[in-house]
């Protein structure tokens, strides 16, 4: 009566474990192939910007397996004299910065007035910000690139950096005030009782308390505008467009001239994979917060 | 608005062709007189047939599709037209949509002084928006010296001259395999039906003789303007791009049933001609080319830019790939043409000298000289051109004298001969799969173009 | 935007006395910036999606009924249904897959940081990725290389794919692709010849040379087959010229009243030999000697475009939903599956009874995020689709951007498709508001 339940017991997790084992195997077995597998499209859009186009015309890009001799850095070599590619780096970077930075700060400004400080309709007002968290960029496409024209900035650097700050704002305000909020109160009044004015209480204490916040939002932002293409694709000056409408223009425009699109593909995407890398935790945590335009 | 994406990029694609053919040329080192590697322009020594004004401290913005390599060579052209004038000369790109970029520009108040238009619709629009402004006496002067009628009609809208065309294509070149006309043992053919019979030997030799890029609408429409230029030649086929006669015409059933000879038999398109409906027009390029001496397919039709395309694959132009103008299917081979025509947008001195600098030879010898170029300009000697690939489509364009043709779809509402997957594109894509109902082809055309031209 | 709107802590009162005014200036910036860029579009779209092409005239409700009755708009609409129910789903299921399995797996954290990658690269970048995988030649696109490679290890090609008579050829006949039967029938003492054309040069390359037939002893009937074709043109059509080369292992049969009496194949130098009941029959090639080779699946054509964007889609976000999940499982108390283990469950059942149930909340902030994300999708369907396929892959956001910026434009038309979008997106807005009110009555 004591002893049968035991055996039972034994047998049980003896043949669980054999399972557990197999199945542990297997489980490896699978990841791997599907991380492989994940990894592939852009090993291959690696290795095609390393070939020369006529090898890429002619053969896959895993024939560089059998022959690698056919791996060269001449694409590279063509872009760096690719003044359009070339100067579309720096366009990218100078509607990166900016949008990034504007975003940070005034959205840390309104976060702030909206954990801190008291005015009528405060909560209101924040509603409406959280229920613009979802509005489609593609609604304001046509009514802003007229507004532009009007303004007479529609297809400049400006209009680009104006609507990203724009279209990042209710998701810097939220996450921002949302992080604010759980400064301890203690912090801010001994600051106030030291006598420090507004202005000098958010740069002195909120923003410094905000960092990891902040940091994620920059990381996200950054990302998002570098990425970015249909915003840019209708508000950039075609003739000094970002890198990916760049890209984007150049295949348009040879139709298979994939050696240049490869490799530019590829530049455009090493400075986000190195934020990524760099930045992995706070984007993780820009991410967990719901930020996913 | 005329012009169309497709359109437009068409014209784009063609931009591209020259410096990658003069490029491509260069490599082969055809054994042309020119020693001059690269061909940096030798500007010194250029004789002058044109007088310009003096321009000191005059500056001009010049607006235009080029990049690349194709921007350099035009930039040459800038600084000979600088260092006789003395005016400054910037070069801007438009992009492609360059309609759109004018448009913006004039809203901002600041045109360009002078942008090339692509297109006959976008010169046209040009003038009808009140853009554009006429050329003077010394234009026109330079205009009569050098150019056929023909040329210089396509730059006027009632009568007033706007356009110079400075750079034109030629759409009516069939380009071939070497390799795979050894290998068959045929020649280049002259007409129509020996085309026909060179195709069926390349079949038996193992080798789809044409490729066909059906996936693109517009390289169907330009099948069918060739043959329809040189079966029913130059005065129906005005009538037809202007919609005055119908498609319903018996000399659009003698084309179609022309075109069905190639179409309707499977064994002379690569893949027969469900292949050739799928096929994009680049990937028909390179399957003629792709290896060189063992390609999938041995000819294929298009305009000059075809050679950008070659030389994305391992092919030479001049060596492995070579090119023959469009086989006669009446009397003459037919010459499609297209080019880039020189608008002023804010009259003044500089911009109108410089209008005349490019009706000179002078100026079209600069361009020619470096390759991947043509010009309608009668006066330049085709000698200039840098080998036999560019000669061949120079020599044909300057020999159709006033019977060469813009292309008709171009001309055409967009909604008739530019839009993907409608108009004349979708009924000759119809066509293609079934080339039996030439009727069928007929009605659909002239319904669709019933419609459009409203 | 979000979903997984999670709002913490109260707002608090000022901080001892703040004027208002400073409140406003700090307020001002994103104030102008969020009215003028991101609220009044709404207005405009909606007003705007209530006038015709030229903005001229009242249309009421015309630019949304055309919405649903145009060819190419109903096109983008069924293409967003389908994105939005298939590309979600099956992102959230191999997250959930994904995360459950690299739990106790030693490289887990690699795993998910190698899914996790192409969510930071951009769509633009993603795009030509794909559209190298999916090019249609097999030598050249991955995918169809893979499926080629699988297509002919199951099944033998032909010998001479493409192999042909001439057309009015005076020996062989019949239907494109064959079986090609002999006009006549053969007899023995008299040797058949039978050449074929349309062999590519390059499969030749180590034929041998074609030989004459010896006659067969015992009434057999003898034939060679050929490539009736000297490279560089000349030679005597039917003859067997120097130069010209034998067709090796091709299948022929002899033929009598539709039923095959006797069959062989060709050696080396082309000829085969038939035993004597084959006198007097007509011989037949097999259409199995010509099947032309296998080219794969055609990805970006008008049938698998859609899920063939999509699958690049779930490439991108499988890995978002990867993370969002395994944050939801690590919050999940140990004790739970510990018990549900205890009770007897095994692990698929206390995977679907204790962990998904607790995962739910998470699972349907990420769908549902998924689904607003992929509600817009403009730059995959932009960047993969060959212009000849874009109709078949049409979206809303691509179709709003062709009817706003394209060269047949109607921004009454556009507007209609971006006040469509907009209604989409208000559930989730509403959900959001209600949650952070409820939350902030607390």
């Amino acid at each position: 009566m004591t002893a049968l339940p035991d055996v039972v017991k034994a047998e049980q997790s003896l043949g669980s474990r054999i399972a557990g084992v197999l199945g542990g195997t297997l489980v490896r077995i699978f990841l791997i192939v599907i991380g492989l597998f994940w990894l592939l499209p852009s090993f291959g859009l690696l290795m095609s910007s390393l070939r020369d186009r006529e090898d890429i015309n002619s053969s896959g890009w895993w024939t560089v397996f059998t022959a690698p001799s056919q791996l060269t850095f001449s694409n590279y070599d063509a872009l760096l004299s690719n003044d359009a590619l070339m100067d579309s780096l720096v366009t990218t970077l100078l509607i990166t910065v900016p949008s990034t930075l504007l975003v940070v700060v005034i959205g840390s400004l309104a976060a702030y007035a909206f954990a801190w400080m008291d005015f009528p309709g405060r909560d209101w007002c924040f509603l409406a910000v959280v229920a613009l968290l979802v509005v489609p960029v593609q609604v304001a496409l046509i009514p802003i690139s007229s507004l532009f024209d009007n303004l007479g900035i529609y297809q400049s650097l400006f209009s680009v950096i104006l609507f990203h700050t724009a279209f990042g704002l209710p998701f810097a305000v939220f996450l921002l005030r949302n992080f604010f909020a759980e400064i301890p109160r203690e912090l801010l009044e001994a600051a106030r009782l030291d006598g420090a004015s507004e202005v000098r209480l958010f740069t002195r204490v909120v923003m410094p308390l905000g960092g990891p916040a902040i940091a994620a939002l920059g990381i996200f932002q950054f990302l998002w505008v570098w990425n970015d293409f249909l915003v840019a694709f209708i508000f950039a000056d075609p003739g000094s467009p970002p890198t990916t409408v760049a890209i984007q223009q150049q295949a348009r425009q040879f139709d298979n001239n994939i050696d240049v699109i490869a490799s530019g593909a590829f530049i455009s995407l090493i400075i986000p994979l190195v934020v990524f890398f760099a930045f992995q935790r706070q984007f993780v945590s820009g991410v967990m917060a719901g930020a996913v335009k | 608005m005329r012009s169309t994406g497709n359109a437009r990029k068409r014209v784009r694609t063609a931009a591209a062709a020259a410096a990658v053919l003069s490029l491509a040329l260069g490599a082969a080192g055809c054994g042309d007189d020119d020693s001059g590697g690269g061909g940096n322009g030798k500007g010194g020594g250029q004789e002058e047939t044109v007088k310009l004004p003096k321009l000191d401290g005059q500056s001009i913005q010049v607006a235009g599709t080029w990049t690349g390599p194709e921007q350099k060579s035009f930039k040459v052209v800038l600084d000979e037209f600088s260092k006789r004038t003395g005016a400054e000369v910037k070069f801007v790109p438009t992009g492609d949509n360059v309609a759109g970029f004018v448009g913006t520009k004039q809203a901002g108040g600041a045109p360009p002084d002078v942008v090339f238009a692509p297109q006959v619709g976008v010169l046209q629009e040009f003038v009808e928006k009140g853009w554009a402004k006429p050329v003077n006496s010394a234009v026109q002067k330079e205009l009569k010296q050098n150019f056929v009628q023909g040329w210089q009609d396509l730059g006027a809208v009632d009568g007033k001259q706007y356009g110079v065309y400075y750079k034109a294509a030629n759409k009516s070149l069939v380009w071939y395999n070497t390799n795979a006309f050894e290998q068959a043992g045929v020649q280049e053919p002259k007409t129509w039906d020996d085309f026909i019979k060179t195709a069926q030997t390349i079949s038996d030799s193992g080798v789809a003789p044409v490729s066909v890029g059906g996936a693109d609408g517009w390289t169907l429409t330009d099948w069918f303007e060739n043959i329809y230029l040189s079966q029913a030649g130059p005065e129906k086929y005005d009538q037809l791009a202007k919609h005055e006669i119908k498609w319903t015409d018996p000399s659009v059933k003698d084309a179609l049933t022309t075109l069905g000879e190639l179409f309707g038999e499977d064994s002379l398109m690569l893949g027969g001609k469900n292949t050739a409906l799928k096929t994009p027009f680049p990937d028909s390029i390179t399957k003629a080319f792709t290896p060189p001496d063992a390609p999938k397919a041995a000819m294929v039709f298009e305009g000059d830019f075809v050679a950008s395309f070659i030389g994305d694959t391992k092919a030479e132009v001049g060596k492995d790939a070579k090119l023959f103008p469009f086989p006669a299917v009446g009397n003459e081979s037919p010459v499609v043409s297209g080019g880039d025509a020189a608008v002023i947008l804010k009259d003044n001195k500089a911009s109108q000298a410089f209008l005349t600098f490019l009706a000179s030879p002078d100026a079209a010898k600069i361009w020619a000289e470096r390759g991947g170029f043509a010009s309608p300009n009668k006066n330049l000697k085709i000698s200039t051109y840098p080998n036999d690939v560019q000669k061949t489509i120079a020599e044909a364009l300057i020999q159709a004298g006033n019977d060469f043709r813009f292309d008709m779809s171009d001309q055409a509402p967009a909604a008739f001969g530019g839009t993907k997957g409608a108009g004349e594109w979708k009924a000759l894509q119809d066509f293609l799969k079934d080339p039996k109902d030439v009727a069928g082809a007929q009605k659909q055309l002239e319904t669709d173009a019933a419609k459009a031209y409203k | 935007m979000t979903s997984a709107v999670k709002p913490s802590g109260k707002p608090a009162k000022s901080v001892m006395g703040t004027r208002r005014w400073v409140a406003m200036l700090f307020l001002l910036p994103a104030a102008v910036l969020l009215l003028a860029i991101v609220a009044y579009p709404i207005i405009y779209s909606i007003i705007r999606s209530f006038f015709d092409q030229s903005g001229d005239s009242f249309v009421a409700f015309d630019n949304f009924q055309a919405l649903f009755t145009d060819e190419d708009n109903l096109t983008a609409i069924k293409n967003n249904v389908i994105w939005v129910i298939v590309a979600p789903s099956v992102c959230t299921a191999l997250g959930l897959i994904f995360a459950v399995l690299t739990e106790r797996v030693s490289f887990g954290a690699a795993f998910k940081m190698v899914i996790f990658m192409p969510m930071a690269i951009s769509m633009l970048a993603a795009g030509v990725i794909f559209s190298l995988v999916y090019q249609q030649d097999p030598e050249r696109g991955v995918a169809n290389a893979v499926v080629t490679g699988i297509h002919d290890t199951f099944s033998e090609s032909s010998a001479w794919p493409g192999a042909r008579p001439r057309p009015n050829d005076d020996v062989l006949a019949g239907p494109q692709k064959g079986p090609y039967t002999t006009k006549d029938t053969v007899s023995a003492g008299s040797p058949a010849l039978l050449p074929l054309v349309a062999v590519k040069p390059q499969d030749l390359e180590t034929a041998k040379p074609a030989t004459e037939p010896k006659a067969a002893s015992g009434g057999g009937i003898s034939g060679t087959v050929w490539v009736d074709f000297k490279p560089g043109g000349g030679g005597k059509l039917g003859a067997i010229d120097s130069g010209e080369k034998a067709l090796k292992g091709i299948k022929v049969e002899a033929v009598k009243d539709g039923k095959t009496v006797a069959s062989a194949t060709t050696g080396d130098d082309g000829t085969f030999t038939l035993p004597k009941e084959a006198d007097g029959a007509k011989l037949a090639l097999p259409a199995s000697n010509f099947g032309e080779k296998y080219n794969g699946v055609d990805w970006l054509g008008p049938s698998l475009i859609t899920p063939a964007i999509i699958a690049s889609y779930v490439w991108m976000w499988a890995g978002f939903a990867m993370v969002l999940i395994a944050a939801g499982l690590a919050s999940i108390p140990r004790e739970l599956l510990e018990a549900a283990r205890v009770d007897g469950a095994n692990e698929l059942q206390v995977f679907r009874r204790v962990t998904v149930p607790l995962l739910a909340p998470v699972l349907v902030v990420v769908l549902v995020t998924l689904m607003i994300n992929v509600l817009k999708i403009f730059d995959l369907v932009w960047v993969i689709s060959p212009g000849a396929n874009l109709k078949d892959a049409n979206v809303l956001a691509v179709q709003l951007y062709l009817l706003g910026f394209g060269t047949d434009t109607d921004q009454g038309m556009a507007s209609a498709i971006a006040v469509v979008l907009l209604l989409l997106v208000i559930p989730v807005m509403i959900v959001n508001i209600r949650r952070l009110r409820r939350e902030t009555r607390r």
